[in-house]
């Protein structure tokens, strides 16, 4: 069989649909052995924050397209200054987010390179 | 015994008009230059959107076509970046679903269910009646889906056009909320050393185990962090 015998979309939701949903799936049958407010649930959520961290620091050390010309220094500071404002700011996201993007777009600028 | 109530997704397709759609919407325009690059077609892109929804997933996916990788290959490396979306659904729908009801929406909504939605929904859904929470996270997910459509051919067909600083923010925009989001949504002392512990581990992941190092860090640092400092069932005084 080849690539070129089925039609795309059949192709994306078979190879690629598929093999995405088996885990939603596994997610809804899971979910209703549980007790919403048991451990259990608690070491689900922990282990969610922590993928979201590591895709986080992943994208800051290997970013995608053109955020790669940028000075990884240059990022970190940025990220940085919007976290700082988070946690002094209690929690005004919206702010937080546009300063880190200020941030790094004037560092950027500027032409700042620390590594 | 009360049922779902469906005024509850109109509400959610209207929560998207904030920052969440901002950073959807400038992640998938890159998306859209991303297919461009690769020589594929935009309607590839919109394929994935609509069957796989994952945006790690659909870039592996669409890279190894253009590669020409073998399809069990594809279907094996698609699936890695989808274990992730596991934990996410438990804690989205645990949040929404009501005991005794129907189990057709809770099917749709787990396809819905990405990152973003899950980072939107831990903290937007308290403030949801129970009733009105599948509905919600259905609302938001669809509204999320028909967005990303339009915004990745936009992408496609305009990637070559932004200034490179307009290009940088937009780009950086998604790690950015997604750090922020995670501080801003701890509320246990495990949740902020699971984001340390994994944070630290990535870079460990990426030299020794490349093709699962966002698993790896990701499993191990949750897992530790909550082993160390799990909170204890409070007694009532």
């Amino acid at each position: 069989m080849t690539v070129h015998s089925v039609p795309d979309w059949l192709l994306v939701l078979l190879i690629g649909g598929m093999s995405t949903y088996c885990w939603r799936l596994a997610g809804v049958v899971l979910v209703r052995r549980l007790d919403p407010h048991g451990s259990a649930l608690m070491l689900v959520r922990a282990i969610a924050t922590g993928l979201v961290a590591a895709l986080v620091t992943k994208l800051m050390i290997q970013p995608p397209g053109v955020l790669a010309t940028t000075d990884i220094a240059n990022r970190f500071i940025a990220l940085g200054i919007g976290l700082a404002l988070m946690v002094t700011l209690r929690r005004h996201q919206p702010l937080a987010i546009v300063a880190a993007l200020l941030t790094l777009v004037c560092l950027e600028a500027i032409g700042l390179r620390l590594t | 015994m009360s049922s779902y109530d469906w005024r509850g997704f109109p509400v959610g397709m209207r929560a998207l008009f904030g920052i969440p759609g901002l950073v959807m919407i400038s992640s998938f325009l890159g998306f859209g230059a991303f297919v461009r690059s690769l020589g594929l077609q935009v309607d590839l892109g919109w394929y994935t959107t609509l069957f796989i929804w994952a945006l790690p997933g659909q870039v592996v996916f669409l890279t190894m076509l253009a590669q020409g990788a073998g399809l069990i290959a594809i279907a094996l490396a698609v699936t890695l970046t989808a274990v992730r979306l596991l934990p996410m659904v438990m804690l989205v729908l645990s949040k929404s679903r009501l005991e005794g009801q129907p189990r057709w929406p809770e099917y749709l909504a787990a396809h819905l269910i990405a990152i973003t939605l899950w980072v939107i929904a831990d903290r937007s859904l308290d403030r949801v009646p129970r009733e009105q929470r599948l509905p919600w996270v259905m609302g938001i997910g669809t509204a999320m889906i028909l967005a990303m459509l339009m915004t990745l051919t936009a992408g496609f067909y305009l990637s070559e056009a932004l200034p490179p600083l307009v290009a940088i923010a937009l780009v950086f925009m998604t790690p950015t909320f997604f750090g922020l989001s995670l501080v801003g949504g701890a509320s246990y002392a495990f949740d902020y050393l699971a984001i340390g512990l994994a944070a630290a581990l990535t870079p460990v992941g990426m030299i020794y185990f490349p093709q699962v190092d966002l698993l790896f860090a990701g499993v191990v640092g949750g897992l530790a962090a909550f082993l160390l400092l799990h909170p204890r069932r409070r007694r009532r005084r």
